[in-house]
This record gives structure tokens, C-alpha cells and sequence, in this order.
């Protein structure tokens, strides 16, 4: 790892991470900018993305905005040697945007969570019965987003 | 519905990987048979109006070398303004929910993430929550990821 390499990564994100520009060219536009050529933009996105340092270059929705305005995040409790399997379930769901195994305390015993994302609390709730049906976990809560304090993309 | 079907099938494929290519809205117009001037037009207007954040790279905290959690605090009714502001002011924290459970009562109310440098810079800055706001902060960081991948049916 050289410094040099990683001083480039730093400085591309940086610049594109409150969006790219909205032309038709826009790596170039980007090159310019920051006195790269169109080739080295695309090739430095390419690596990023291909190690992973980069999720994906693409649009980050304000789903509420455009009506997804149901948030379900649904906490469950699964026994330790159960989690595998059931993660691989609950992540098949389209509707289920995350899905991670977390640590539990005395006081939180939930250790698999899942956010679901609908039009509706519903159509949510509908995921999470059919979840329940195919896994027989019974033991979860629902927890909706009353309030959205803050909702920004991860920044470097 | 507030957006148009175009929009929905411009903003349906923009959730995944805007084309490496010289001229990628040209790529995309190939692909969703809508010309590239339009597709260009209706991104600004859709980030314009708010129902597009932003195109950019999402970016993998942990492979940026950047530790991050999930944390939930149990904040009193009436201080719930003033402990979201507390906790908002850190630039490592992307979110930030009041949430309740529906079926069953929960010990915390408050859920946000936060990211840091490090480990101990993320230690550091819950302790410093905790220590303004006199509140006990839960940290609950990734034990194992069975999906990461915000793309939201668009209908």
C-alpha cells in the first residue's frame, strides 16, 4: 500500500462523494477537476469497486420523498446456531434492504435485524409474516421510525 | 404517484452502477430506450427536487479502513430535541431515527450510526455522547452482514 495510491482514492471520493456531475461526460469532467485524465477517473472507479472500497456508483434515493414512506426496522431473536440459515432467508426478500447479525446484552437479546423498506406498514408487515412462516421465528419486534432526526450518505 | 414512468425507469436502474464508460447516460439511453438528453434532464430534476440525494459512490466504511456501529440510547420524552441535536453534530453520524416497537416495548428509542477513523475514535466519541448527555449509549456493531443493498422496488 503506498501512501501516493491512497492519497488519490481519498481525493477522487472526496470530490464525487456529494454527487458527480449530471453531463454527458462526466469522468472527464471529474478529470479535469482534478487534473486526471477520463481514462485514470474510470480505471481509479473501476478499482474501488472492484475492492470493494466503493459499494456501487449510483443513486441514493430519498425514499420517503417518492413515497416508501413505511420503515420497518425488524428485530429478531435467533438462536445462535439458527443465524446462518435464517440470515440467508431474510436477506432473499426484496423488500429486506439490510440484514445483519448483531451482539446482545442483558437488556437486548435481539440479535438479528432486518430493515424492511414499503409503500406501506402493511405491505412491511406482510414481509415479516412471511418471514415468520419460513423460518418459525416467532420471537421479534417491530420497530418503526416515528421521527428522522438525520439522514445523510456515509462521508469520508 | 409523484413520479412519472420515466422517472421510475430512470431511477430504478440508477440504483445500480452508473456505466464506466466515456459517456455513460449515452450507455444508459441504450439500454432503457430513452434518449440521453432526457435521461440528463430528469436526474437534475429528480436531485432538484429532493427524491434523488445524490449520484456518487457508496462508500464501504469498513473497507476504507473507517469502524462503524449501530448505537441505541434510551432518551427521556422531553429531552429527545436536545439529545438528537447532541448526537446529529458528529459528521460520523449518517442517521438518526426515533423508533418504537409496535409489538412489544423496547429499552431504547434513539438509533443512530456512527463511523470513525478507528476503533478507538469510535469508542471515544460514544463515551463523549455519553458523558454530555449523562445517557448510557448501546453500541451495536456488525457481527456478520447478510445483505447490504439499499435498492428499493420503484412502482
Amino acid at each position: 500500500m503506498t501512501g501516493k495510491k491512497e492519497d488519490i482514492d481519498v481525493k477522487l471520493i472526496k470530490y464525487i462523494q456529494e454527487g458527480l456531475p449530471i453531463t454527458k461526460t462526466p469522468y472527464k469532467d471529474i478529470g479535469e477537476a482534478l487534473g486526471m485524465s477520463e481514462d485514470e477517473v474510470i480505471q481509479k472507479l473501476r478499482e474501488l469497486l472492484n475492492a470493494g472500497k466503493v459499494r456501487r456508483l449510483a443513486a441514493s434515493i430519498a425514499h420517503r420523498k417518492i413515497g416508501i414512506n413505511a420503515n420497518a426496522m425488524c428485530v429478531w431473536r435467533v438462536p445462535k446456531e439458527r443465524v446462518d440459515e435464517v440470515g440467508k432467508i431474510m436477506a432473499s426478500f426484496e423488500e429486506v434492504t439490510h440484514c445483519y447479525e448483531r451482539p446482545i446484552y442483558p437488556d437486548w437479546e435481539y440479535n438479528v435485524f432486518t430493515m424492511i423498506h414499503g409503500y406501506t406498514d402493511a405491505e412491511c408487515e406482510a414481509v415479516i409474516k412471511a418471514i415468520r412462516e419460513k423460518t418459525g421465528l416467532n420471537d421479534y419486534v417491530i420497530l418503526y421510525s416515528e421521527k428522522e432526526f438525520k439522514k445523510v450518505g456515509v462521508r469520508i | 404517484m409523484i413520479l412519472c414512468d420515466t422517472d421510475r425507469k430512470i431511477l430504478h436502474r440508477l440504483q445500480s452502477n452508473l456505466p464506466l464508460v466515456s459517456r455513460p447516460f449515452l450507455a444508459l439511453s441504450e439500454e432503457l430506450g430513452i434518449d440521453e438528453d432526457t435521461i440528463i434532464e430528469r436526474v437534475k430534476f429528480m436531485i432538484e427536487k429532493g427524491y434523488v440525494r445524490r449520484l456518487a459512490p457508496i462508500i464501504n466504511t469498513q473497507a476504507m479502513g473507517r469502524e462503524a456501529t449501530l448505537a441505541a440510547i434510551k432518551v427521556p420524552e422531553d429531552r429527545i430535541e436536545e439529545v438528537s441535536t447532541v448526537i446529529n453534530e458528529y459528521s460520523g453520524v449518517s442517521h438518526n431515527y426515533l423508533r418504537k416497537g409496535k409489538n412489544t416495548s423496547i429499552p431504547y428509542n434513539m438509533w443512530f450510526t456512527m463511523s470513525a477513523k478507528d476503533d478507538e475514535e469510535l469508542h471515544s466519541r460514544l463515551k463523549e455522547i455519553e458523558d454530555r448527555t449523562g445517557l448510557t449509549v448501546r453500541s451495536l456493531p456488525t457481527v456478520k452482514k447478510f445483505k447490504i443493498g439499499v435498492r428499493f422496488k420503484i412502482y
